[in-house]
């Protein structure tokens, strides 16, 4: 008899779980290069003792990165890296590689090319991007070559996941391929400027909106079957 | 209900951009102030299903989970390492610095510091100082009764007297480079320490290793532009509105919740 609730209770859980994806993508409004998330609802089927018909659940088992093209904006910084269609920026951490759409670099004392959590930034050949002190206004190229007077010093790869359903995300605008990563041909990369957010605040509001209203109106619902259960206890009881 | 607490995170980091964007607008006159820019970064990541889990005893895996994100954090404020524009003033002491470098200067505790402000005074004894009396690497003095100041680009100092035709080599100013400018520390006072960040100061001359040029007589402007500086305040303020929206609507999920009986 309870059905009907449960039914309920497992889309309002997933519901309080979409508000959250929802709230993550709009405090990340403006984090350079960060991807907007979703999450994918799916129907869990169940069969029930003795009956013919299963009983049909909402169930919250995916979430999707969406890797559209963000918002490029002028920063005018030498190192500011923005990538113009597919690819990641390839990054070295503790934890193994990662990839990267935050073009935001600096040198560290060594000279190294790294991110602002202090991670490196790999180039092609997969070694660290190396820019001595004294090489004077550095350039980098559409195809990622970065050059100092006219001498090149390195080429910064963009990669590719094989498969992109394979891609986690981890934090600092991280995300990790648990399959092969392939260079990407073709990718621009724009000195100067710096990709933003993918999030559309418009569509953000509106779902969230829609997802407000669909969880007061499954509370209502709860209600109205909580006010049929109290009838039946009480008619039946009399 | 995380909701409420990762908009709070969305809003602090709306909050410090804002931060920086006054910061920025307040020293718009600030000689060779270089603008600082608000970077952020997601935060954790809490799995509620890990991507390649087993969902069936036949080996299938999960593709790809549900990662739930916890809000954003700020990840820089670093600084835009900018020339910023030349502005004639005509003070013999005025430089600017045309390219990389940064004049050393001595605080009163004995450690060295890095400026780009080139409005030098002198103390009553000659000796060549910053604007807060902290004396200019390396030390050069100019005798009371010069008549003019000449410095050229390599940063000679020269000094011309009323009694003689030929001017009188007062010393050279030396630059300091640094493999990570973004990594100095800021002091104030356009004052900036060496971090471990930035990597030790190359002392050289003017000129030299890929370090910029002196120019006398003019002073280097701030590099805030006033322009970039409003559309980040507009988009920083909005998306402070966002954030705060999402609470409320967290919040009335909530209230609908404690309704039910």
């Amino acid at each position: 008899m309870e059905n009907a609730t449960y039914t309920t209770l497992t889309r309002q859980s997933g519901l309080l779980r979409e508000i959250q994806v929802l709230a993550h993508n709009i405090a990340n409004l403006s984090t350079t290069g960060f991807r907007r998330e979703g999450l994918l609802f799916s129907e869990y089927m169940r069969n029930l003792d003795g009956e013919d018909e299963p009983l049909s659940m909402a169930a919250a088992n995916a979430h999707q990165t969406y890797l559209t093209q963000g918002a490029v904006t002028m920063t005018g910084g030498t190192l500011d890296l923005a990538i113009e269609g597919d690819g990641f920026f390839l990054i070295e951490t503790p934890q193994g590689e990662r990839l990267t759409r935050a073009g935001h670099f600096s040198t560290d004392a060594s000279g190294e090319m790294v991110t602002p959590d202090g991670f490196r930034l790999l180039d092609l050949g997969g070694a660290p991007v190396f820019i001595p002190a004294d090489a004077g206004p550095i350039s980098i190229a559409r195809d990622g070559t970065v050059s100092a007077g006219g001498q090149p010093l390195a080429q910064i790869g963009l990669v590719q996941p094989e498969d992109p359903a394979t891609l986690t995300r981890a934090s600092g605008t991280l995300h990790a391929a648990s399959g092969p990563v392939l260079p990407v041909e073709g990718g621009v990369v724009l000195q100067g400027f710096l990709e933003e957010s993918n999030v559309n605040p418009i569509s953000e509001m509106a779902r969230m909106i829609e997802v407000q209203r669909a969880y007061e109106a499954g509370q209502k619902f709860l209600d109205r079957e909580d006010e049929r259960i109290r009838s039946v206890v009480q008619t039946l009881g009399r | 209900m995380r909701a409420l607490q990762i908009a709070a995170t969305g809003m602090s980091a709306q909050q410090m951009r804002v931060d920086t964007v006054a910061n920025n607008l307040a020293n718009m006159s600030t000689t060779a102030y270089n603008a600082r820019r608000a970077e952020f970064a997601d935060l954790h990541y809490q799995q509620h299903t890990r991507a390649g889990t087993i969902s069936a005893a036949d080996g299938t895996v999960v593709p790809t989970g549900v990662q739930l994100g916890l809000g954003a954090r700020p990840a820089s404020v670093s600084m835009q390492v900018q020339q910023g524009s030349l502005t004639m003033t005509g003070g013999d002491l005025d430089l600017a610095i045309e390219g990389r470098g940064w004049l050393e200067v001595t605080l009163p505790d004995g450690r060295p510091a890095y400026t780009r402000d080139g409005g030098l005074k002198r103390t009553g004894e000659g000796l060549i100082v910053t604007s807060d009396g902290y004396e200019v690497a390396p030390g050069i003095t100019i005798p009371t009764e010069a008549r003019q100041i000449s410095i050229n680009a390599q940063g000679e100092v020269w000094a011309y007297f009323v009694d003689r035709v030929e001017p009188e080599r007062r010393g050279q100013l030396s630059l300091a480079g640094f493999t990570n400018e973004r990594g100095l520390e800021a002091l104030g006072s356009n004052l900036f320490v060496e971090t471990e960040a930035s990597g030790p100061a190359l002392s050289s001359s003017p000129g030299e290793e890929g370090l910029g040029t002196v120019r006398q007589g003019y002073l280097e402007e701030s590099s805030v532009d006033p322009v970039r500086e409003l559309t980040e305040m507009i988009k920083a303020q909005r998306g402070y509105e966002l954030n705060a929206k999402v609470i409320t609507a967290a919040d009335q999920m909530l209230a609908a919740t404690t309704q039910v009986r």
